[in-house]
This record gives C-alpha cells, sequence and structure tokens, in this order.
C-alpha cells in the first residue's frame, strides 16, 4: 500500500499565451476535470486530488516583476516520479496542449523528454497534510462499494432479524461480505504502508526532536529574542482591511458549492525581512512534523473535514501558496479554522502581508472573524480545473467506510457490535 | 455583561414574533417614483411599531430588499458595508445552488423575488389582533402606497396565528434566547444580541460587519456614529430579514408516511405512520421532543425546550441524527467533543430569530404553507450556513445520501431517512419532496433612524459624469 506524495510543477507562461491557457482551462472545466479531451485526469492511477490554476503577473514587495505562473498540482499515492511518468504516457498530449504555453516548453518531446521537463519544474512543499497517511484511492473506493453492498443487505426484510443480538447481526453482516467474491478483500485488513516509508518515518520522528534538544542550549535564546523582535513587529503590521472586491467573490463563487467537497488555494506575500522568514520557515517545519506523526489518522488538531493540504513557498521564500481539498463551503471551513486552528494558522499566515494583526505570532489574527474571513477570500486564487476523485464523500465519512471495513472481520464483544452497526 | 439594547431604535420585530396579534399580511411593494417613495418611507420611519412597544391592536414593521435601498435613491446604488449575500440577493446562479433552490424550485418559477416576476424593494409588516383591524390597516398603507409612487408586487395573506404548522406540527417551540431580551425560552446561556441586531457584540464578541458611512453622507446627522471609527452606523439596530414562501405538500408527507408504515399485510398503521412521521420531526405532532419522549406524544413536554442530545441519544436511537430539528438546532450533538460547552457554543453561531407565519389551510383547500422568516446579523455564517450546510446537506453529521427528511430538496440518486435502531437501523429510501420554495428574498430590517436616513439619502450632486 503506497503513501500520498504532493506533486506541484510550476511553469512561468509564455508572453501572450495566458489568454489561450485560460481558454482551454475553461474548455477542461466546461467538460470535467476527469473525462475531457485535454487532460482526463481520471484516467491517471491513484489521483485522489488534482488541479491547475494561474497565478497572475505580479510585482513583489520591491517591484520586481514576477511573471504569470501555471500551477499543476495533485495528491497521489506512491511517488512523484510515479506520478510523473503516468501524466507523460496516459495523458502526454495533454502535457503538451497545457504546458506549451510556458516558458521552455519542448517542442514534440517523447515521454522522457515531458517527465525530465515536468521534474524540472516540481517545487517542493514547506508542509503537507494528509487526512488518513496510507489510504489509497483504490481503498477509499472499495470501502465505499463495500458500505453500498452492507446497507443494501440489510434492507432486505429479512436480513437481520430483530431478536438478534449486536453479535449475531455482526456475524450475519460478515457472513454475507465473505460469500460474496467481490467483497471477500474486505474482512483482510488494509495493507500499510511500505516498509522503507514506514522506516524513514519513525527516523523522521525521532531525529527531529533529538535535534532540537541538542540545539536547545541555542534555541532558546534565539526563539526568545526572535519572540520579542515578532512583537515589536507585530505593532508595526497593517492588516489589510474590507471585503475583496464583489468581482473576485463572485469569480471564486463560480468554482464552488457543485459537490461535498471543494478546493481552496491562496497566496501571499511573506512579509519583508529575514525574521519572518525564518520563522515562517521554523513554524512549517514543525507544522509537517505534526502533520506527519499525530496529525496523520483523521483529524488536523480536531479539524475533520480536511483531506490533503500543503503549504508551499515560492519566489525564494518571498510568496507562500496554501492548498487543500476539504469538505463543505469555504464558510464552513473558515468557521472551524477559527474554533479549532486559530493559534496555528496565526503562526503561518501572520508572517503574511495584511495577515488580521496577531499578538505574540499565535494570539489574535484569525480570531478577528471578519477580518480573517475577508484576508483569505482576497488571498483566494480560483481554481478552474480541480479533481476529486470521490466528491460525494466527506472525509468523515471516508472514515467510517475503513471502520466499517475495519471491525468487519474483527471478533467485537456486544458494546463493540452495537458501536459497529450504529456506522452502518 | 449585559448588552443593552437601544429597544426605540430597533423595529419590533427583532423583539418579539407579536404572538398576541394572530393575523398578519405582508405587502411586497415595487418602487415607481423614487422622490414620493423616499417621502412616505420618512413618514412611515415615525409611526412604524418599535421594540419597546408592546403593541395591543397591531403593529407594522418595514423592511427593504438591496434593489429596494437602491430604488430609493437613483444612481447611487447601495451603500457599502452591506454583506455582499444581501446586495447580490437570494437569487443568484451561485446563491441557488447553495440554497438548493434547483430544479422546480428554481426562482424562475417563483411566484414573487424570482428574476422573471416583479421586483420586489419594500415589504410592509403588518400584524393585528383581529381580521377587521387587519383589513382597515392593510388597506390604509396600501392607499397610502399607491398615493406615493409604490405599486403592490403581492400580497402575502398569512392564515391566523395558531400553535401548529401546515403538517400538523406544534411549532415555533425554540427560539434562541436573546441577551438583553429576556425573551426567547430554554434555559442556558442567552445568545449575544450581535447575532441578530447589528452594531452589537456576537459570538465571537466582535462587531459584525455593517454598513458604516462617511459622515459627509451624513450630514443631518440621521444616524449615530460608530464608537470605533466615528463613522455614519447605517446598521445599527438593523437586522436581515430572510423571507421564503415554502409550499408544504400536506398529503404527500401524510401519504409517505402512512405507505411506509403499512403492515406486512397491506392494511395502514396510523400509530406506525405518526411514529415516522415524528422521527422525521425530532418531535411529536404534540410538541414534545422524541429524545424525550421517545415511544409516544406526551402533552406535558409539549413546549420542552431545555434539553441537549449527547448525554442521552449519542446515537439517534430515539431522536434520529437526520431528523428535522436535530439538524436545524443540532444543541450539543456536533463535533468538535458533543455534550461539552464546546459544542453548545459553535451551535450558538449558527443561530436564526424564527418569525415565520404559516399561509391556506387544509381543509380549506388550496395552497397551504410557511412564510419561513427569519432575522440573523450574518446571512452567511447563519442563515445560509443553516441550509446548506445542516438542512440540505446530505452528508450531515456523518450521515450518507440524507438531506433533510421533512424540508430538505431530493437528490436525483435517491433521497433516503435512517431511523436508527436495534440490531440495526431501518432505512426508508426515496423520500418525496414535501417542501417547495415559491419565492424569497433578502431583506434589510433597518433601525428606525436608519429607516428615516434612506428615506432621506443624500442625492449626489449631478455632475453629469454619474
Amino acid at each position: 500500500m503506497p503513501h500520498q506524495v504532493a506533486v506541484t510543477v510550476r511553469a512561468p507562461i509564455a508572453d501572450g499565451r495566458g489568454g489561450d491557457l485560460s481558454r482551454l482551462l475553461a474548455s477542461i472545466r466546461r467538460q470535467g476535470a476527469g473525462h475531457n479531451d485535454v487532460l482526463p485526469i481520471g484516467d491517471l492511477p491513484g489521483v485522489h486530488f488534482a488541479r491547475l490554476f494561474v497565478l497572475e503577473e505580479t510585482a513583489d514587495l520591491d517591484g520586481a516583476e514576477l511573471p504569470a505562473c501555471l500551477f499543476y498540482m495533485a495528491d497521489v499515492d506512491g511517488s512523484a516520479e510515479r506520478h510523473l511518468r503516468d501524466l507523460s504516457t496516459v495523458t502526454g498530449h495533454g502535457v503538451d496542449a497545457l504546458f506549451e504555453h510556458c516558458d521552455g516548453y519542448p517542442e514534440a518531446p517523447t515521454a522522457t523528454a515531458r517527465v525530465a521537463w515536468l521534474r524540472d519544474h516540481q517545487v517542493a512543499p514547506a508542509a503537507t497534510y494528509v487526512h488518513a497517511v496510507g489510504r489509497s484511492v483504490d481503498q477509499v473506493h472499495q470501502e465505499a462499494r463495500l458500505r453500498e453492498a452492507i446497507e443494501q443487505f440489510v434492507d432486505r426484510p429479512a436480513a437481520i432479524p430483530s431478536q438478534l443480538t449486536a453479535v449475531e447481526a455482526h456475524g450475519r453482516i460478515r457472513a454475507f461480505a465473505t460469500e460474496r467474491d467481490d467483497l471477500l478483500w474486505s474482512v483482510r485488513p488494509a495493507p500499510r504502508p511500505g516498509l522503507r516509508f514506514r522506516v524513514g518515518e519513525a527516523i523522521h520522528r525521532v531525529a527531529l526532536p533529538l535535534l532540537v534538544l541538542c540545539l536547545l542550549p541555542v534555541l532558546v535564546p534565539v526563539v526568545l529574542v526572535a519572540a520579542l523582535r515578532i512583537r515589536l513587529a507585530e505593532r508595526r503590521d497593517v492588516p489589510e482591511t474590507g471585503p475583496p472586491a464583489a468581482e473576485h467573490a463572485h469569480e471564486l463563487e463560480r468554482h464552488e458549492d457543485f459537490v461535498a467537497q471543494n478546493s481552496f488555494t491562496a497566496v501571499g506575500f511573506v512579509k519583508p525581512g529575514k525574521l519572518r522568514r525564518m520563522t515562517m520557515r521554523a513554524v512549517l517545519i514543525g507544522l509537517d512534523y505534526a502533520d506527519r506523526h499525530v496529525y496523520n489518522r483523521d483529524n488536523l488538531a480536531g479539524v475533520r473535514s480536511i483531506h490533503f493540504a500543503r503549504w508551499v513557498p515560492i519566489d525564494d521564500g518571498r510568496r507562500l501558496v496554501f492548498c487543500s481539498s476539504y469538505d463543505g463551503t469555504l464558510e464552513s471551513y473558515m468557521d472551524e479554522f477559527i474554533d479549532r486552528l486559530a493559534w496555528g494558522l496565526n503562526a503561518v499566515f501572520s508572517n503574511g502581508v495584511g495577515y488580521p494583526r496577531t499578538r505574540w505570532l499565535l494570539f489574535g489574527g484569525a480570531r478577528d472573524e471578519t477580518a480573517f474571513k475577508n484576508y483569505l477570500r482576497r488571498h483566494q486564487v480560483a481554481n478552474p480545473v480541480w479533481y476529486s476523485a470521490y466528491d460525494e464523500l466527506p472525509a468523515r465519512n471516508v472514515d467510517t467506510n475503513a471502520r466499517l471495513r475495519a471491525d468487519l472481520a474483527r471478533d467485537l464483544d456486544e458494546q463493540g457490535a452495537e458501536a459497529w452497526l450504529a456506522v452502518v | 455583561m449585559t448588552t443593552r439594547l437601544e429597544l426605540d431604535d430597533m423595529q419590533g420585530l427583532l423583539a418579539r414574533g407579536y404572538g398576541s396579534l394572530p393575523y398578519a399580511t405582508f405587502l411586497l411593494l415595487g418602487i415607481d417614483d423614487a422622490a414620493a417613495a423616499r417621502s412616505l418611507l420618512a413618514r412611515w420611519a415615525d409611526v412604524l411599531t418599535d421594540a419597546a412597544a408592546r403593541p395591543a391592536d397591531d403593529a407594522v414593521n418595514v423592511a427593504l430588499t438591496a434593489d429596494g435601498i437602491a430604488a430609493l435613491s437613483p444612481g447611487r446604488g447601495i451603500p457599502a458595508g452591506f454583506s455582499e449575500q444581501f446586495a447580490s440577493g437570494m437569487t443568484t446562479a451561485y446563491r441557488s445552488r447553495l440554497l438548493g433552490d434547483l430544479d422546480d424550485d428554481d426562482p424562475r418559477g417563483w411566484r414573487w423575488g424570482g428574476p422573471t416576476t416583479a421586483p420586489v424593494h419594500v415589504m410592509v409588516l403588518v400584524f393585528a389582533r383581529t381580521e377587521e383591524l387587519l383589513a382597515d390597516r392593510c388597506g390604509r398603507l396600501a392607499d397610502q402606497a399607491a398615493g406615493h409612487g409604490l405599486s403592490v408586487v403581492d400580497r402575502l395573506e398569512t392564515g391566523r396565528l395558531g400553535l401548529t404548522e401546515p403538517f400538523g406540527f406544534h411549532d415555533g417551540i425554540s427560539q434562541p434566547p436573546l441577551e438583553g431580551l429576556g425573551s426567547g425560552d430554554g434555559r442556558g446561556d442567552p445568545v449575544r444580541a450581535g447575532e441578530f441586531v447589528l452594531g452589537y457584540p456576537n459570538e465571537h464578541d466582535q462587531l459584525t460587519a455593517r454598513p458604516l458611512l462617511p459622515v459627509a453622507d451624513d450630514p443631518r446627522s440621521l444616524l449615530a456614529r460608530d464608537h470605533a471609527t466615528g463613522l455614519a452606523d447605517l446598521g445599527r439596530n438593523g437586522s436581515y430579514l430572510v423571507v421564503r414562501q415554502l409550499r408544504q405538500d400536506v398529503e404527500a408527507f401524510w401519504s409517505f408516511t402512512e405507505a411506509a408504515t403499512r403492515t406486512p399485510d397491506g392494511r395502514p398503521d396510523a400509530a406506525a405512520s405518526q411514529q415516522l412521521a415524528a422521527k422525521m420531526m425530532g418531535r411529536w405532532p404534540g410538541g414534545a421532543p422524541l429524545v424525550l419522549a421517545p415511544e409516544r406524544d406526551d402533552p406535558a413536554l409539549a413546549a420542552e425546550n431545555d434539553f441537549g442530545y449527547h448525554a442521552t441519544d449519542p446515537r439517534g436511537m430515539a431522536c434520529p441524527l437526520g431528523s428535522h430539528v436535530r439538524r436545524a438546532n443540532p444543541r450539543d450533538a456536533l463535533e468538535p467533543r458533543p455534550g461539552t460547552e464546546q459544542s453548545l457554543a459553535i451551535n450558538r453561531r449558527h443561530r436564526l430569530l424564527r418569525r415565520g407565519r404559516s399561509y391556506g389551510s387544509a381543509e380549506r383547500g388550496g395552497e397551504t404553507g410557511l412564510y419561513f422568516m427569519c432575522l440573523n446579523a450574518n446571512l452567511a455564517r447563519q442563515y445560509e450556513f443553516v441550509q446548506h450546510s445542516w438542512l440540505n446537506n446530505p452528508t450531515f453529521n456523518g450521515l450518507y445520501d440524507e438531506p433533510d427528511p421533512v424540508v430538505g430538496p431530493r437528490r436525483a440518486k435517491g433521497t433516503y431517512f435512517t431511523t436508527p435502531a436495534r440490531p440495526v437501523r431501518r432505512r426508508y429510501a426515496d423520500l418525496p419532496q414535501f417542501v417547495h420554495v415559491r419565492g424569497g428574498a433578502y431583506f434589510f430590517l433597518p433601525g428606525i433612524r436608519a429607516l428615516r436616513y434612506l428615506a432621506e439619502r443624500p442625492h449626489r450632486p449631478t455632475t453629469g459624469r454619474d
């Protein structure tokens, strides 16, 4: 069973080609991201989520020009290398059709040349979040089918007579699954990620705290000084005010709330100076650690509605791109942020220009509801193309399906069986 | 930290549903002549019912749509700072998707408020003690309107206010206890006034965004000044009023529960039919909540509103997770940490002050339903959230393919309703749609000074460039 990786490809758009590209993206969107005549993402194996978007040309804080860029992002099972190969072989023409709008894309490339070009344009995230590490797309689909089959079985009038105990009812359902050849897999446990991945994670899990421990004598004074300097800097911060322009808000709405999930992409400048850039880097290292080793089962600090998220510094750390695929509306997503994650958001995003005013990096900020919601909306970027492999399943329901399968083969006591039957 | 409300600047509808005035009509008006309409609204601002009054005979309140505010001051649009939802209205393509107003509920087929009917600018809400008083009051108001460049687009006549809504259930039991008013029922912390009235602290202990104008736009100081910014506060003591005309298909509702509960030999089972209806609603027709009265209706619990779900019924064995009342007001049932103050605190940020009245009567035939009305300060976080993420959401609270069994729209792939039970749940398939949207709009229910301001809002000098 593979683990999940975040693939990001970024390429500057060639002069004068932006209009053509946005028409192409619109055409993919009209046909549907999964199946279309350009880049049928649904044909690629192991893709949970994918998106294409454009960051328009802008100038950085010093006035230097930043060109418009096309981004391709995907959350995939396996490895980035394998996904780039799949892209290049299965949807090679689509890759050409998209990236030929970009600087330096080879003419009529071979599959190998394509992979090499994409590899050269990859950007590494500083932190990633995976709702359930190790759960593949295939597993999500399989377990959803298992649920449907069990539901239909239980719907049959005499399937579970009412005098049965919970243990007996659980047994009947297990017997049903074992008798079906197409469901036999469900009584075996889901495979775990590969050994090499697990060893690597185990080492990382220990190594980072050890390193921090060793550096503690240096880190403590550094952190104290940094904290004071940040507090002073915060007093000079200039938070942005007011809602986003109505046209911008309407453009974002055009892409939202069609299915149970939505995509979120936002970009912003990091505040000038080494202090803010270092702080953000340090926070993202900590965040990535927490995501990998603590919040790797079914929630991000109590928020259960995020499937995947990533934090990607670009332009030598002058800008940060944040992306996620989440359940429900942006309104409910932002509410969950404010209720449960305000300090975490503050730690990362208060290093961004225009963020609502914070105190000591962690306090204030996202707790100002109006300012925070306006800030996110203003910095949000529309995703003209977004793909989800299971767009009607909230993460919580994916978890429920996994639990249905995990405990199907297990021998449960009466209480355990009752709890299990409650999610049928 | 109790907030003192400026009751004499708030319209009465914020303080009360006028339960002692059982007759009501809502006049929907369109503005044909701005200047004449302005003079009439200024007059009405002097006579309408404020929240300090306890009217014995009749009450009049006035609300405006965004189009109405714009129509009052031609060429000026609406002032900045109103919420985006209000400014762009209930019937944009996006909002229809969000609110579930698709297919048969598409605004293009609405009786009023949609793109194919005359624009609604002003709503006059008239409440009275008797039918005669109502007719008299409405007649005079309609005459005044006609004489001041306002035409009556539609007239929403309500039925006499009783205890039950058209499906036959005791209605209007649960209202959020509102801070500073001592109204509402149920114990528990009152909801901060700012959740319903603009200009006061909300559940985040902050002031909800509202229109604040440069003082130059209010040269006669008609509006109060915002303490923090010194700006003229057009939002203060106002609220957003959501109105939706919901047709209730009473016949379809009870036919469904009857057909779904027939005995094995095909005979109807009235008790089982009523029990299924109660499971779908979450309360018995008499009002008793299922979580307290799981087996049968209990008149002693008819108005009971002091209960939670998590401690006694975490899995919905008594009151199904998908039932209407458990999703319209989940109390302590939702994450994080159901059953705790944290869960209740989140619930308090999604409350609505309901002011609806039903219309039509099953006996007399014809259409029956509800003029759903609610007041809230933040349309996105309150009304739209409840409508989309709680009522219409097919995966609400971990469910599958289950929008609200009573009021929700239906899905192409089938709509289910599940009643948890031992050893396994029972699942009802293919629920028909029982409630249909026939009209609606977002209104602003201004404070009284704000209404006067809107009626006298300065015109921009004509420079020829506008």
